[in-house]
């Protein structure tokens, strides 16, 4: 990169919130994609505000190199990966709880706030910002408006789209604009900012979220259920609902992953289980009781040998922690897992669990599976052993066609975590040609240069 | 990212576990080399193990770091000041004792009094104004037999044999400290002594790579600890976790062909663990009213130890003071030993997290056992209130248990 360029930069954010050395800019080329990284930055820039985020996207047009936004770097699909150098843009310094308004049950925040930050804010106010993603003691809110985040309470209140109320952001040239509004509706014009939400960073740099809160739950109730088969458990999902129920959370552990959780953190699953069920309902106290025997009769007359309801907030967070230990668990056993998030429809998921177990056996590659059960969203984890030369490769294997099967089951390759780089060569199979153009036009009338996160999404052409 | 105290306040790759791995094997892996921003990276963990405690692979990071430092010492590409002072004064028996006293006589010139309590600032020390313990009179190892014992005072067979290693701090700055130390396990039925010869633990130097010292500093205390014709001590304690951790931890590691080294590991014991198995949580006497106290679990003491429950036991049973409990008193202080003199901002901005959760407790005191923490505390929570006490668990223990209560006027 031209130094001069490196001299504007500073100019803009200041010389301290720019680093351009080596050792520097190697800490910047990768997030928490399980792959090498690919280029690294030429520079990474903090700036201070939403002005100096524009300015250093004009610059970016100017002088024609590309920007990579970057919150906490905690991506699992390398959205916030460099691919051809150029700036890494860092919203770390953004990260300020700008105003709660609890009067109009909304929050505006800086995108470098850490999510579990803001939920620990809302909650000591008696609100509730419910989307979860595991990650959300050190992810961001602006990371989270780029993948739409969901988690686990996805299945009742949504992803976090629905909780976006209105955003600053800076389009790809450079443009300081507002989009959405602050009340809870409003259709003036095209929907841009549903555009922008889950658009992974390429279409525009949140600078200010406008987030909608709804009011906390008064209390909650959570039950582990333990299955001798899988596929009684995927469908004793489905017949939760069906019984009236809509549980805060319903999700899935294979055998794989309750015997990784148990190896590192115990919680007290039972090692033996094919599956279990975490249910989690919510609402007032007798609402809460009565849910959760309903649950617990759905979940017997499905085939559950036991079920277990949590005895009070403690019991309820430690199997909570389990859930959430699996991905770290995981990764003790296999140094690279390749970790995709599949989604199928309710009706599909017991096929879907057992055939992607069948496919990962067929490659001979060991596969844990675990996640958003009531949303047909399971995380597949196919664990590669580095020792192992072709592992990796019948790990591809395996992924080309589980996904081939998802799409079969009209299901789609990522229901949260994003195309990034490693899904891009798979869009093809959810994504008609045309739609793809489309959205490629798009993308190019927002940002002629393709200076925003290049490299991201569509396969080059 | 969840936990890293220093990622917290700085939120960028370099001040985080994942940063510092990638960038030290980068370094091994021939690129980039030991320039200055790799030593300013390398320099800024705090040691402290949190990470290590929540990673699933358990991954030491602050075992890697250290040892990237030692290469940096080996390498030269330290300060020649850092390099003087480590090589030179600390491990010397004379040198730094000198420098100190000349250093007291000459405070008037180089510090000022703080009005609302015993400690120093430091003038010239640009803003906010480092502020220091006072450094004693009469250093605790130079009190003679009258008020110190140096060699065991009971015949050999009765009572537990307990040498004090009594540390840097606790020796030049806070005598009070290993006062407490001694009286309290005196109290608690133990034959105590302080032996002589024995000088800085050497974790400053272990901790920045300089390992010569370390070494030399390491032999030192050996000798002086299980000297090869003396008493031998059944136990070993010492009232700052660091010296502790160093001397279990890492003394052995230095001295490998001395199987005297790991016997003196196998007697290192923590003071509250000590006082703890001695009894000293024992509820005594009836509980009158007095002061609350709160405690700040130093990261060799609940990491390293593993130990959490014994400071709260002794504290919880004192019939002149009340406990209460903090928030995150397990959080990392930020002073991290060599961390505070190289980051000294990112060092404050954590410390400044740690002085809320002391103040919103609702504490009339600061209970920890820790010399770094208690420096670096006493500094952060004396700025916010001056003349808030923050002192060592043998000295709450006597203050508030063992001592004699004051008599009414």
């Amino acid at each position: 990169m031209d130094k001069s360029v490196v001299k504007e930069l500073r100019g803009i954010v200041g010389k301290q919130h720019v680093q351009s050395a080596p050792e520097e800019v190697a800490l910047y080329a990768y997030d928490a994609t399980p792959f090498a990284p690919l280029a690294r930055p030429d520079a990474v820039v903090f700036p201070g505000s939403a002005e100096e985020v524009a300015a250093v996207l004009q610059l970016a047009n100017r002088a024609g190199f590309p920007v990579v936004p970057r919150g906490a770097g905690s991506g699992l699909t390398g959205g916030a990966r460099p691919v051809a150098g150029g700036v890494v843009l860092s919203t770390q310094r953004l990260n300020r709880i700008l105003k709660l308004d609890p009067d109009n049950l909304q929050i505006v925040v800086q995108p470098g706030v850490i999510t579990e930050d803001l939920q620990d804010h809302v909650e000591a106010a008696g609100l509730f910002y419910p989307p979860d993603p595991q990650s959300r003691e050190y992810c961001t809110i602006g990371g989270n408006l780029a993948e739409n985040a969901g988690g686990p309470r996805a299945v009742k209140y949504g992803v976090t789209r629905a909780y976006v109320l209105a955003v600053q952001a800076v389009l790809p040239e450079g443009t300081l604009v507002r989009l959405g509004a602050r009340t809870v509706k409003s259709v003036v014009g095209y929907d841009l900012l549903s555009l922008l939400v889950g658009s992974e960073g390429t279409l525009g740099i949140v600078t200010e979220a406008t987030l909608r809160l709804i009011p906390l739950p008064e209390s909650r109730g959570t039950l582990l259920s333990v299955f001798d088969d899988m596929r009684a458990a995927a469908a004793a999902v489905a017949a939760t609902f069906k019984s009236g129920v809509l549980p805060a959370a319903i999700e899935f552990m294979d055998r794989a992953s309750i015997r990784c959780v148990e190896e590192y953190e115990p919680a007290g699953l039972p090692r033996d289980a094919a599956a279990v069920l975490v249910v989690e309902v919510d609402g007032s106290p007798p609402e809460v009781e009565r849910s959760a025997k309903k649950v617990e009769s759905v979940m017997r007359k499905c085939g559950a040998r036991q079920v277990r309801t949590s005895a009070g907030e403690d019991e309820a967070e430690v199997l909570w922690k389990a859930r959430r230990a699996v991905g770290p668990a995981l990764a003790r056993i296999a140094p690279i897992k390749v970790n995709e998030d599949i989604v199928v429809p309710l009706s599909r998921l017991p096929e879907a669990v057992a055939g992607i177990h069948d496919l990962a056996g067929q490659n001979r590659v060991e596969c844990a599976c675990f996640g958003h059960a009531g949303d047909g969203n399971i995380h597949v984890n196919l664990l590669v052993d580095t020792g192992d030369p072709d592992a990796l490769q019948r790990a591809d294997r395996a992924v080309d066609s589980i996904f081939d099967l998802v799409i079969k089951l009209q299901g789609s390759i990522t229901g949260e975590h994003g195309v990034g780089t490693t899904k891009q060569r798979f869009i093809g199979l959810e994504l008609k040609p045309e739609v793809i153009a489309a959205m490629v036009r798009i993308k190019q009338t927002l940002d002629p240069r393709g200076v925003l996160n290049p490299g991201k999404i569509f396969p080059e052409s | 990212m969840a936990v890293c105290p220093v990622y917290s306040v700085a939120r960028r790759e370099a001040y985080v576990a994942r940063g510092k791995l990638m960038l030290i094997q980068a370094h091994r892996e021939g690129d980039p080399a030991l320039t200055r921003k790799y030593r300013q990276v390398i320099t800024s963990c705090l040691l402290c193990g949190s990470c290590t405690q929540s990673c699933p692979n358990q991954v030491d990071t602050a075992a890697v770091v250290q040892a990237a430092r030692a290469e940096l010492v080996a390498g030269k590409k330290i300060g020649w000041f850092k390099r003087f002072v480590l090589k030179r004064i600390l491990p010397s028996w004379r040198l730094l004792p000198a420098l100190l006293r000349g250093a007291r006589r000459s405070r008037a010139l180089w510090a000022k009094k703080i009005p609302e309590d015993s400690g120093l600032y430091i003038r010239f020390s640009g803003k906010p104004r480092r502020r220091i313990p006072p450094i004693a009179r009469k250093f605790f190892l130079s009190r003679d037999e009258s008020s110190v014992p140096h060699t065991p005072q009971k015949p050999p067979g009765t009572g537990l044999k307990v040498a004090v290693f009594v540390g840097c701090v606790s020796n030049y700055l806070r005598p009070q400290a290993a006062e407490a130390t001694v009286r309290v396990l005196e109290e608690l039925g133990a034959d105590v002594w302080v032996p002589r010869g024995q000088g800085c633990c050497g974790l400053p130097s272990f901790g920045v790579g300089e390992m010569e010292s370390a070494r030399k500093l390491a032999a030192r205390n050996l000798e002086a600890l299980m000297p090869a014709d003396g008493p031998i001590p059944d136990t070993i304690t010492t009232p700052c976790a660091s010296c502790a951790a160093m001397l279990k931890e890492h003394l052995p590691e230095l001295l490998p062909d001395e199987p005297r080294a790991r016997e003196l590991a196998e007697r290192v014991v923590p003071f509250s663990r000590l006082a703890a198995k001695l009894g000293g949580g024992a509820v005594k006497g009836e509980k009158v009213a007095g002061p609350l106290v709160c405690f700040h679990d130093p990261c060799h003491l609940s990491r390293t130890f593993g130990e959490k429950d014994a400071p709260r036991q002794l504290l919880t049973s004192m019939p002149r003071a009340g406990f209460i409990e903090m928030d995150h008193p397990c959080k990392c202080c930020g002073h991290g030993g060599s961390f505070n003199v190289a980051h000294y901002d990112l060092s404050q901005a954590i410390a400044r997290r740690k002085v809320e959760s002391v103040l919103s407790s609702g504490a009339d005191l600061l209970v920890t056992e820790c010399s770094g923490c208690l420096i670096q505390l006493a500094e952060a929570v004396g700025r916010k209130r001056p003349g808030f006490e923050v002192i060592t668990t043998p000295e709450a223990l006597f203050r508030f248990k063992f001592d004699k209560p004051t008599s009414p006027p």
